[in-house]
């Protein structure tokens, strides 16, 4: 009974990150995990001549959509879009190139087949002093007329931890659940991005 | 016990931000699925028109405005406050994405919103939709058929997790409803081009 208690405390928190990211300050601290680097727009490579592109952005909770996240974070991914330089619009005529974003959130301490097949690679802490939650980006660019989109796939977490308590190894602290996430999206992206950049069946 | 204090925290406060009286929860804007996309970019359809779409005439108003979850909270759509008027929108949005979309085709899409609700229960939540389109060209029937498509998912004891997952959970089967009829090798035959 107590672990299955338990077991339902953790997959309410770690799935309310988003959720709480505007209230939750004072004992809770926030870590982005080292794996995940972000790429500035001068790393990023030159596209030669940027088409239009239709953008569809959603942030998934569990592959479910999430409307308020989904709205939360719109303006922010649409200027990273625009600043990428990759392309020359973002509102394509109907039947041109899509550019379709998925950030989904898993959380990674409820023990889900999901949670398990994400964990490879981060820097997950110790067991009673941290929460995490991963995210995993789907990129996919369909060319217009083309009917097999170019999809790239690229994975983040967020650390939590409640007072004191170290930090997983290696990761970089920031001020704030909200700062955490834009962060987290703006690099997930960046690295999406970069990889589709250097695919020759991109340009 | 750290843990359990550290996310009792964290749903306490989501809780507070997400749930302060009753919730009404908004959908997103209808948007499409790539998936889709991909499957009618590669079909030979004509562009269709979408004409109109309501709420079944034998289900009370109230079934196209809301969804009450747990009592006081609810789902609701952006579109004119109607979900009848969001799955004409979802389809429309998918239409346009693989270029099929044209207001003034002779052929036109009607629809009839037959079921919608969605249960945030505590241990397994389910939600249904369903519809009945009817394709016409130029006046004539070339299509009528009813599509009902459902979900369930695990359902947490607490509110601030369970009603937002409903609400994501119901979202999501207009793109099912709507994939499932635009895979229909029927449909795609009554778009066809002549």
């Amino acid at each position: 009974m107590t672990s299955s208690f338990s077991l339902g405390l953790r997959r309410l928190g770690v799935s309310l990150l988003i959720g709480a990211s505007a209230t939750l300050t004072g004992c809770a601290s926030f870590y982005l995990d080292p794996a995940t680097r972000d790429v500035s727009t001068a790393e990023m490579p030159k596209v030669a001549q940027p088409q239009p592109v239709k953008l569809n952005f959603e942030f998934q909770t569990r592959g479910a959509p999430n409307s308020r996240a989904t709205e939360h974070l719109q303006g922010a991914v649409t200027e990273q879009i625009k600043a990428s330089g990759m392309f020359s619009t973002l509102d394509a005529a109907p039947g041109g190139a899509i550019l379709d974003i998925k950030l989904n959130n898993i959380p990674l301490n409820d023990g889900s087949p999901a949670a398990k097949g994400f964990v490879t690679g981060f820097s997950l802490g110790l067991v009673g002093s941290s929460v995490a939650d991963g995210y995993e980006c789907k990129l996919s660019y369909l060319a217009p007329g083309q009917t097999v989109p170019i999809v790239k796939l690229t994975r983040h977490a967020i650390h939590t931890t409640l007072g004191a308590a170290n930090p997983p190894p290696g990761t970089v602290h920031v001020d704030s659940a909200n700062e955490a996430v834009l962060k987290m999206t703006h690099a997930i992206i960046s690295n999406a991005l970069r990889d589709l950049a250097q695919d020759p069946a991109f340009h | 016990m750290k843990i359990i204090r550290l996310l009792t925290l964290a749903a306490g406060l989501a809780a507070s931000l997400q749930l302060t009286g009753c919730a009404n929860i908004s959908m997103s804007q209808p948007k499409a699925a790539l998936e889709t996309t991909t499957a009618l970019r590669g079909t030979t359809m004509a562009p269709a028109a979408i004409g109109k779409f309501s709420l079944d005439s034998s289900r009370p108003a109230d079934v196209d405005k809301s969804i009450g979850l747990r009592g006081g909270n609810s789902v609701k759509s952006p579109i004119d406050d109607s979900f009848s008027q969001y799955l004409r929108e979802s389809l429309r949005v998918e239409l346009e994405a693989a270029g099929l979309f044209d207001a003034a085709s002779k052929t036109v899409i009607n629809g009839t919103l037959t079921q919608s609700e969605a249960d945030a229960a505590i241990g397994t939540g389910t939600a249904k939709l369903g519809a009945r389109f009817v394709v016409t060209r130029a006046g004539s029937v070339k299509y009528d058929k009813e599509w009902i498509v459902d979900d369930s998912w695990e359902s947490s004891f607490v509110g601030a997790t369970a009603i937002p997952l409903a609400a994501a959970h119901y979202e999501g089967l207009y793109r099912k409803l709507t994939g499932k009829l635009l895979a229909d090798p029927q449909f795609q035959a009554a778009l066809a081009k002549e």
